[in-house]
C-alpha cells in the first residue's frame, strides 16, 4: 500500500488568537503544532503500512515552520515526507490549496490518500474532498473506521450521520478525511524523534508540480476573505435578587425580552 | 555568540513537551496522591526509549548533547518530579559508572535492560552520618580473594527498594577519606543484600527512597568499578557538574509547571470585576518570575554547552543548580499566592509544587555546602 498524508501546521488549540484591528487577518500566539485531525491520518496510514507493508508519505503545504509537522510526522514512523513552501503558493483558498497538494500527490504511487477532516485554524473541511476531485478518485469525509482490502483494490469505511453511522465501500485509489475516534495516534518514540531531526525534507516548486503561478497560491483562489470578525464578547453574569415567586417571574422576562430564548 | 537552540534541539524540546502532556501530566496528581511507583506510567513510557538519552546508540541510547538531556530533565520534571525523580536515577547516576567502567556482561545485564525499563538502577551515596560529607562514608569494601565482601546501610537512596542492581560507594580504606571510596556494582538477589525502610516523603511521591542494607554482600572483584582503588571520587568528579546541572534543570521543571497553572489561573480568576491577571501586583509576580526561570535557564543551558564543549565548569555548574532551584522556591511560593486560600487546598496544583520545590535543596547537595564551597573556590586560599 503507498499511502500519501496531507497535514498542516496550525495554531495549538490554546494559542491565543486575535483579529487584526482592521479586520484584515488575525494574530496567532507563537504555539503551533500538527492539525490534530492530520494525526488522526498519520496514525492510521501508520497502522495500514504495519498490516499490509507499502510506504507512507507527507505532504505539507505553507510556510517554511511547516517543516515541523512534517518532522513530527516522520517521528511518528512516516517514510518520507514533501513540503510545499514556495512563496506563489501559499495565501491560497482551498482551491488553490488543493490544487497544488493534488498536483504534489500525483508525482508518487498513491493507493490512498488520508487527511483530517478539516483543519483547526479555518476548519473549512473542503480541501481533502477537493484534492479527491483533482486526482479524480472517490472520497469520503469524517470516517471513523478505516479496512482496506489491498487484494480486492477496495476500502470498506464507516462515517458518522447525524449520530448514527453510514458504511460505505470504495474502490482504490480513494481519498478518506478523518474524523475523531478514528484511532489513538501514537506518541513518537525516541528513535523516531532522532530520524525526524536528521530528516532531510523534499521540497518541491511550483516547476516540478507542473503548474504557473496563476493557478495557485493568492493568484490562483477564487475566493476572497473580506474580513474578519471577533467573536462577540461574553456578557456579564445577570444575578436576580428578591424572593423566588418574584425571580421567576423576572426571569422568565428576561428570557423573553433580553435572551429571547422563549 | 548565538542564544538559539539548534533546529534539532528545538524539534526534541518540542517533541518531549507533547509527549509529557500526554503521558505524565495526567497522571500527576494520582501519583502524588497514592505515592506509589507507577508501574504503568514506567512501562509506557520506557517503551518510547528516552532513558537510553544520554548513552550510544549501541546501547539502545541516542547520544544526545548535554542540553538536549537538560531539555529532557527539565520538560519531564513538569510532568511529575515523583516519576521524573525514578526515571532521571535510572538514567544517569544508577547506570553511568556502569557504561564507563562495567564489563560487556554488566552492560548486557544492567544497562540495556536499564535502557529498555525492564530493570531499574540507583546508585547509593547517602548514609545516616554522610550525606554532602561523603568522606564520612562507613559502607566497606574488603579485598577477600577474588571477591570484594561489602558491608553497611544506605538510606534515602532514589529506587533502592525497586531496584534490580545498585552502584554502591562504600571505601576500602577508612583512614583515607575520600581517596578510600570506590563504586561497586550489587545485583539484586546476591546474598546479603536487601533494603529497609521506605521513607515517606512530603514531596516528590511516588519516587521509592528508602534504605539498603549490605550484611556480608560477596560480589565478584570485577564489580569493582573502575580501573583502580582508591579513584572513585575522581570518576564521580566526571559527571558531577552534570549532576548538578540536571538537579537545576529538575527546579526549573517544577518552577514551569507551578508557573504554568499560575499563569492560566491569573487568567481567568475574577477578583473586583476583572481577571486577577489584570492587576498591577499580579503582573509583577509573573514579569518576576518569568525574568527569574529565564535567567536560570540560561545558566543551566550555558553550563551544558560548557560540558559538551569539554569546558570546566565547576563553578557555573553549581551556580545554575543553586540559583534555578532558589528561583524554584519562589515561584512554588508565588503560584500559592496567586492562588488566594485556594492555593492551599490539596484539590489545586500549588500545593503539590510547593512540597515538591523544597526536594531539589537537598538532592546534588545542600547549598550551605555548595555555597561554601563556590565561595571558597571564587575568593581562593587566603
Amino acid at each position: 500500500m503507498e499511502i500519501v498524508v496531507l497535514v498542516k501546521r496550525v495554531p495549538d488549540s490554546e494559542a491565543q488568537v486575535q483579529v487584526k484591528p482592521d479586520g484584515s487577518g488575525v494574530t496567532v500566539e507563537e504555539r503551533y503544532g500538527m492539525n490534530f485531525f492530520d494525526s488522526l491520518a498519520v496514525e492510521e496510514a501508520l497502522r495500514i503500512k504495519e498490516k499490509f507493508g507499502g510506504r507512507v508519505t507527507a505532504i505539507s503545504l505553507g510556510p517554511s515552520q511547516s517543516v515541523e509537522v512534517l518532522r513530527t510526522a516522520i517521528a511518528m514512523g512516516v517514510d518520507d515526507a514533501i513540503l510545499l513552501e514556495e512563496e506563489a503558493l501559499l495565501g491560497g483558498d482551498e482551491y488553490a490549496t488543493a490544487r497544488a497538494l493534488a498536483a504534489a500527490v500525483k508525482t508518487l504511487p498513491y493507493d490512498l490518500v488520508l487527511c483530517g477532516r478539516e483543519a483547526f485554524d479555518d476548519s473549512s473541511g473542503v480541501v481533502g474532498p477537493v484534492v479527491a476531485q483533482f486526482l479524480g478518485i472517490p472520497s469520503v469525509t469524517m470516517v471513523t473506521k478505516v479496512e482496506v482490502e489491498p487484494e480486492q483494490r477496495k476500502v470498506k469505511v464507516e462515517r458518522e450521520a447525524e449520530g448514527g453511522r453510514e458504511l460505505i465501500e470504495a474502490p482504490l485509489p480513494a481519498l478518506l478525511t478523518a474524523q475523531k475516534g478514528l484511532n489513538e495516534p501514537r506518541v513518537p518514540p525516541v528513535m523516531g524523534v532522532v530520524k525526524a531531526m536528521k530528516a532531510q525534507i523534499k521540497k518541491l516548486d511550483l516547476g516540478s508540480l507542473g503548474l504557473g503561478p496563476e493557478e495557485v497560491g493568492q493568484k490562483g483562489a477564487k475566493l476572497e476573505v473580506l474580513r474578519y470578525i471577533e467573536p462577540p464578547k461574553r456578557r456579564a453574569v445577570k444575578y436576580i435578587k428578591g424572593e423566588p415567586p418574584e425571580m421567576v417571574k423576572e426571569l422568565i422576562e428576561l428570557l423573553k425580552t433580553e435572551a429571547k430564548a422563549l | 555568540m548565538d542564544f538559539r537552540l539548534t533546529e534539532e534541539q528545538e524539534f526534541f524540546r518540542k517533541t518531549i513537551a507533547e509527549t509529557v502532556d500526554r503521558l505524565i501530566v495526567p497522571k500527576a496528581e494520582e501519583i502524588d496522591e497514592k505515592d506509589e511507583f507507577p508501574w504503568d506510567l514506567w512501562r509506557e513510557f520506557a517503551k518510547l526509549g528516552y532513558m537510553g538519552l544520554r548513552y550510544p546508540e549501541e546501547y539502545g541510547g541516542m547520544g544526545a548533547d548535554k542540553v538536549t538531556c537538560m531539555i529532557f530533565y527539565e520538560e519531564i520534571t513538569r510532568g511529575s518530579v515523583g516519576f521524573a525523580q525514578s526515571v532521571i536515577m535510572n538514567m544517569l547516576m544508577g547506570t553511568h559508572f556502569i557504561y564507563r567502567f562495567g564489563t560487556d556482561e554488566m552492560k548486557q545485564r544492567c544497562l540495556i535492560p536499564a535502557i529498555r525499563g525492564e530493570k531499574i538502577g540507583t546508585i547509593c551515596f547517602t548514609e545516616d552520618q554522610s550525606g554532602s560529607d561523603l568522606a564520612a562514608t562507613r559502607t566497606t569494601a574488603v579485598r577477600d580473594g577474588d571477591h570484594w565482601v561489602i558491608n553497611g546501610t544506605k538510606q534515602w537512596i532514589t529506587n533502592g527498594p525497586i531496584c534490580d542492581f545498585a552502584t554502591v560507594v562504600a571505601t576500602t580504606d577508612p583512614s583515607k577519606g575520600l581517596k578510600g571510596l570506590n563504586f561497586f556494582l550489587v545485583e539484586k538477589g546476591t546474598p546479603g543484600f536487601s533494603h529497609g525502610q521506605v521513607i515517606k516523603k512530603m514531596g516528590c511521591r511516588g519516587t521509592i527512597t528508602g534504605e539498603l542494607i549490605f550484611e556480608d554482600v560477596r560480589i565478584p572483584a570485577e564489580n569493582l568499578l573502575g580501573e583502580e582503588v582508591g579513584k572513585g571520587v575522581q570518576y564521580l568528579g566526571e559527571i558531577l557538574d552534570e549532576i548538578r546541572v540536571m538537579t537545576g534543570a529538575m527546579a526549573l521543571g517544577i518552577a514551569r509547571a507551578a508557573f504554568d497553572e499560575a499563569l492560566e489561573y491569573a487568567r481567568k480568576r475574577v477578583a473586583f470585576g476583572n481577571p486577577i491577571g489584570r492587576y498591577q501586583l499580579i503582573r509583577a509576580k509573573f514579569a518576576d518570575m518569568a525574568t527569574e526561570m529565564d535567567a536560570a535557564r540560561l545558566l543551566i543551558w550555558r553550563a551544558a554547552w560548557m560540558i559538551d564543549q569539554g569546558i570546566p565548569c565547576t563553578k557555573e555548574a553549581i551556580m545554575a543548580k543553586m540559583f534555578a532551584t532558589e528561583v524554584c522556591q519562589k515561584v512554588v511560593d508565588e503560584a500559592t499566592r496567586i492562588y488566594g486560600a485556594n492555593g492551599m487546598a490539596l484539590e489545586y496544583a500549588p500545593q503539590r509544587h510547593f512540597r515538591d520545590a523544597r526536594f531539589l535543596l537537598y538532592g546534588g547537595g545542600t547549598h550551605e555546602v555548595l555555597r561554601d564551597y563556590l565561595g571558597r573556590l571564587i575568593i581562593g586560599k587566603v
